[in-house]
Order: structure tokens, then C-alpha cells, then sequence
């Protein structure tokens, strides 16, 4: 709980750097952690997007103020606890009417390439659509897909595969 | 590096006259599975021109050797055992009329085993090289093949690749695919993390491997342009999976499909004038057909399921795909006009990756059995599954060689990924690419003249 309030008030304060300096939707992400990287330290990027992070020499973030969710193998279905946390991130979406989204989609590591690139579009999308469905407006959410390539974790191991299956939530300046 | 140079490529007459024409005295049943090992010679070629010396001859004995052994028909006999040295030795099977040099002592090549044996002889002439090589039938003791070449000493490499080429072609009545290039993503220079990836091209020997993007993020799907004088890729660069094409030559790239979320998986048609590629509509992906500019053309797909993997049949009338419309990914083959696609794989509720055999009679495909992933084939009309590989880590991203009898594919088997040949009835599997970080997504492409 307390990490989860560190990571609000560093978002917010990420967010508030990263709005200085952005207005396109699709650079947002970049100008904006390359404004705040003068001074910021790891933690500062923690909400940055995974390819920024991954140009940084980081892991693809985890969580931050909206929580990731997760799939199936295979799958871009939405379970019951998926849905519980986008509730929650719908929530915290409506308490922040200005904050964008940008929706990251991700798979494990099995599979076609393209497949997977495929499938993460997909499971971006259930995601946005979910949280459209909940009263997000639409304009204030994009999609990407990475499919395979920025795995939180590099193990073969079904405990890594799960964590890799995810749509992750970046949130953008306004 | 200018493109100039002009082979001249004469079988000798003089000699050849000399012997019965007859070829592939030596015939090797090409999927035999015992046949594997037809022991072959190859000797660093000599040197003529005294005074300036030079790698050139072990070089295109190395290359040779390395093509040979690749093919998987042969077993190239360790340097380390010839007893006749290049500079000390013939090259011809009769003594040679000038220069005193004497026949080739066929002798002291059948006592270490081979039954084959390449020899022959350069002459450097400022940037340029001569090089003439034969393949002798050792216990005939008599010529099967000759041929000159000449141009530049840096395309040793496309000699030498051309003359195994050409010994498979003796020896199998087929020319090999030697003269060829690979391209194929890599993270092997990207820092810490090994996230990023580029495009790399190298030669099938991987002896001149290089860097090709500088996109510094993450590089997908590298295909030929059937002309060989550019790629088509994806790229993360400007925070979209987007299409480029990018010329060997220079690097310069041309953004081809922009389109919002992805433009995946780009492939010339064979007579280069479509791209098949899987575009993305709010989630959902579908191939359509774009012209040369990336104007769209024709939608082939239009359903709710993944459809992506486009893979040209060489006649350019139909595509193989993969989709999970049926509710599991399979392959799938329809016409290049639109229209029903018709299932092709129903073995395995994990077929992906369908790449077209140049013979046209067989697809390559992926198949995810028992939690691990494997190369297959199968006929274009769904009969005969036949599995490449097994038991050896993941193998995945099949892509035909141009003679359409090998397979360049990924596989994790020695621990990162790396690029590995087998031939098409998976009997003959060897390691091309070796270093750091994960090569996947090789792309083959056609003989290079």
C-alpha cells in the first residue's frame, strides 16, 4: 500500500513533468521522460513507457498508478480478476479526468513472433475496450502492442510466462 | 564497395576435353538417411604470384569448406591430415606445361580417406584476384568440374560460394544455395537489458556479418526483395509497429505503411510488385495487399481472428497464413485475388510461422507439441506431416534457402537463440550463427545473380 502511494505521488509528479513538455499523444511518452531525465532518477521513469525504459537500459515498468492485468496463454480474454483491477484503474482514470493512457499489450515468450505482436494488439484492446465500456472516454486511451519483445522477466519458467502475458498502463501528460 | 567486377567463368576446355563428359560420376541419394558423410578434401589454393603473399587460398578453402559442410552431405576432412601443401603441390590432374609444377599425387589424398578433392590455384593482380579450382574425383583420379573466376580479392566470399554451389550441383544434380544472403534480427549489440534489436545481414558462412539498422529500439521481421537490393521491415522507431523498406546498399530506408498499430510482417510478392502485410484494426489484425508505395491495394482477410504470417507461394497466385479463426492458430492457404482460405494443418493445436518451399509442393511451419516448439512440413494440400526437428530446445521462424532443400530457422537448443540449418527432411542440422544475445527471424534470400 505505502509502495503504491510512493509510486501515485511519483507518477504525479512524473506526470506533471512529462505535461510540460508534450502534446502529441504519440511522442508523449519519449519528450516527456526526456524532459524530466535531467534530474530524475530510476524511480522517476517508473512510469515512463516499457520502450523508454528499455532505451534506458531499464525493465519494462510494472504496475505505477493504474495496475497491470493479465492473460492466458494464448488468450486476450478478460477473467474476473481482470476486470476487478480495471475497474479500479477505471476509477482512478475518473479521478483524474485530465491523465491519458497509453495501453501497452504484451505475451510470453512462446510462439511466432507475429503471433504474439498480433495477439498483444489484441489484449491492449480488450482492455481499452473494457474501460470504454466503464465510462472512460476513448479519446483518452491509445493501444500499442510489443508482443514477446519487452518481457519484465527472461526466464522459461510458467511463474515468468504469467507475469509476461499483461497489459500495461502508462499514463500520459494531458 | 563498387559492384564491377565480372566473373569469367570458362571451364577450361583444354582439360575437360580430356575426360569423358559425363557428370555426377558421383551420385549421393540426396535423403538417405546413412548417406550423410561423403569424405571430401579441400586444399587451400596455391599461390602463383610469388612475392605477394596472401590469405586468399586458405580463405576460399575455409569458405568451401564451411558451405560443405553445412550442406550436410559431406564430411570436409581436417586440414590437419592433407600431405600434399598448396605451394608445394599441383592442381591439375596432368602435370601442367609451364612452371614445372606436377600433377596432383591422388595418392596421398585417397590413403587419408577422401573421395573427392578441391584443388587449385590464384594469382593476385593489384585489388584483383584470378582464381582457378577444380573438383577431382580421387579414385578415378580424373576431373568432374572446373571453373576460373576473377575480380576483386573482396569477393573471394561470392567465389567460393559459387563453386560449392556448383560442387553440390555435381554431386546432386541440384546447385547448392550458397550464393545467397541471410538477413535477421539480433540483439547482440543492444545494452544491458538485450531488449533491443536491429537487422543484421551476413553470408550463409556468417563471415561477414553486419549491422544493417541503427534504430536503436526494437526491429521485427526482415524480408527479401526479390531483386536482393533491399529489406522490408518493422520498426518501433517512431512508436508504432511501422513498415520500412531499407537498401542494402547505403541504408537508406522508405517508410512504406504507417498505419495506426501494426504493419507487420511485410513480404514481396515473387515479381515484386505487392506486399502482402498484417495490418490492425483497433485490435484486430488482417493481411491485405499493398502496391510498391504502400497504397492499399486488396483486403485478403476480414474476420474477428489474428490473421498474420503472410508466406507467397512462388508462383505468386496464393499466400499461406496463420489464423486462429477455428478457435486455435493453424495454417491456412488462399488465392492473392481474396476469397476462402483453406485449412491446411489439423494436426497440433499450435501451427504458426507457414513459410512456402521455392519448389511450391510444401509448406514449413512451426507446431507447438508438448510444450515445446518444432519445425514441420507439410504438402500444400494438407497431406504428409513430416516433423524437422525434435527434442532440442524451441525451433521457430523457418525461412526456405533459394534451392528450396534447406531450412534456416531459430532455436534455443545451445541456450540463447541462435540460426541453425537443417535440410528439408531435418537430417542434417547445423549451428550458423554464434555470440551474444538472442538471432531470430532469418529471412533467406534468392541466389544472388
Amino acid at each position: 500500500m505505502g509502495k503504491r502511494l510512493l509510486n501515485v505521488i511519483v507518477a504525479g509528479l512524473l506526470v506533471a513533468a512529462v505535461g510540460a513538455g508534450c502534446s502529441s499523444k504519440k511522442k508523449g511518452a519519449e519528450t516527456g521522460a526526456a524532459a524530466g531525465a535531467g534530474g530524475i532518477d530510476e524511480t522517476g521513469l517508473g512510469t515512463a513507457g516499457s520502450m523508454d525504459r528499455a532505451k534506458h537500459g531499464l525493465a519494462p515498468g510494472e504496475g505505477g498508478p493504474l495496475t497491470d492485468i493479465h492473460y492466458a496463454f494464448d488468450s486476450a480474454e478478460l477473467d474476473e480478476s481482470a476486470r476487478t483491477t480495471l475497474r479500479d484503474d477505471g476509477n482512478w482514470l475518473k479521478d483524474h479526468p485530465q491523465a491519458k493512457v497509453e495501453i501497452e499489450g504484451h505475451c510470453d515468450e512462446r510462439g511466432t513472433v507475429e503471433f504474439n505482436l498480433a495477439l498483444g494488439a489484441k489484449r491492449a484492446s480488450a482492455a481499452k475496450d473494457y474501460l470504454v465500456a466503464l465510462g472512460v472516454a476513448a479519446d483518452r486511451l491509445t493501444t500499442i502492442s510489443y508482443g514477446e519483445e519487452l518481457p519484465i522477466c527472461q526466464e522459461h519458467t510458467e511463474e515468468c510466462w504469467q507475469k509476461n502475458r499483461r497489459a500495461h498502463f502508462v499514463v500520459l501528460g494531458e | 564497395m563498387s559492384r564491377t567486377w565480372v566473373f569469367v567463368s570458362v571451364v577450361v576446355g583444354a582439360f575437360v576435353s580430356c575426360v569423358s563428359p559425363s557428370r555426377a560420376q558421383v551420385n549421393i541419394p540426396i535423403f538417405g538417411p546413412n548417406l550423410r558423410s561423403y569424405p571430401v578434401a579441400v586444399s587451400p589454393l596455391r599461390n602463383l604470384s610469388q612475392g605477394t603473399p596472401s590469405d586468399v587460398g586458405t580463405r576460399f578453402a575455409d569458405i568451401v569448406s564451411r558451405d560443405l559442410t553445412i550442406a550436410g552431405y559431406f564430411k570436409v576432412i581436417d586440414r590437419a591430415a592433407y600431405i600434399e601443401k598448396p605451394e608445394a603441390s599441383g592442381y591439375t590432374a596432368e602435370a601442367s606445361a609451364e612452371g614445372g609444377i606436377p600433377p596432383i599425387n591422388f595418392d596421398s589424398w585417397s590413403v587419408i580417406g577422401a573421395l573427392a578433392l578441391v584443388k587449385g590455384a590464384y594469382t593476385v593482380e593489384g585489388d584483383n584476384v584470378s582464381v582457378e579450382v577444380r573438383l577431382f574425383d580421387v579414385f578415378q583420379r580424373k576431373l568432374l568440374y572446373g571453373r576460373k573466376y576473377r575480380g576483386p580479392a573482396t569477393e573471394i566470399r561470392r567465389m567460393a560460394n559459387k563453386f560449392a554451389d556448383e560442387i553440390m550441383k555435381q554431386f546432386t544434380g541440384e546447385r547448392g544455395p550458397f550464393d545467397s544472403r541471410l538477413a535477421f534480427v539480433s540483439t547482440r549489440d543492444s545494452a544491458r537489458n538485450g531488449r533491443l534489436s536491429e537487422i543484421y545481414v551476413t553470408s550463409v558462412d556468417e563471415g561477414d556479418l553486419k549491422q544493417l539498422t541503427m534504430g536503436q529500439t526494437v526491429a521485427k521481421s526482415p524480408s527479401w526483395n526479390p531483386d536482393n537490393r533491399s529489406l522490408l521491415y518493422t520498426s518501433f522507431k517512431r512508436h508504432n509497429p511501422d513498415l520500412f523498406s531499407i537498401d542494402l546498399l547505403g541504408g537508406r530506408e522508405t517508410l512504406i505503411s504507417q498505419r495506426p498499430g501494426l504493419n507487420l510482417g511485410g513480404k514481396w510478392s515473387p515479381d515484386g510488385s505487392l506486399i502482402a502485410l498484417t495490418v490492425e484494426d483497433n485490435g484486430n489484425s488482417d493481411i491485405v495487399l499493398l502496391d510498391r508505395t504502400g497504397k492499399l491495394v486488396r483486403r485478403l482477410t476480414d474476420n474477428w481472428a489474428i490473421d498474420v504470417s503472410s508466406s507467397w507461394s512462388p508462383d505468386g497466385r496464393q499466400i499461406a497464413f496463420c489464423s486462429n479463426r477455428g478457435g486455435t492458430p493453424q495454417i491456412y492457404v488462399m488465392s492473392a485475388d481474396g476469397g476462402a482460405a483453406r485449412r491446411v494443418t489439423f494436426t497440433g493445436n499450435n501451427n504458426t510461422a507457414p513459410a512456402w518451399s521455392p519448389k511450391g509442393d510444401v509448406i514449413a511451419y512451426v507446431s507447438r507439441l508438448d510444450g515445446g516448439f518444432n519445425l514441420f512440413t507439410v504438402k500444400v494440400d494438407g497431406s504428409d506431416v513430416h516433423q524437422l526437428t525434435q527434442g532440442a530446445g524451441d525451433n521457430e521462424d523457418p525461412s526456405w534457402a533459394p534451392d528450396g532443400r534447406y531450412i534456416v530457422f531459430t532455436s534455443s537448443r545451445s541456450g540463447r537463440k541462435k540460426l541453425f540449418v537443417t535440410d528439408a527432411a531435418g537430417a542434417s542440422q547445423v549451428q550458423l550463427t554464434h555470440g551474444g544475445g538472442d538471432d531470430t527471424s532469418p529471412a533467406w534470400s534468392r541466389w544472388l545473380e
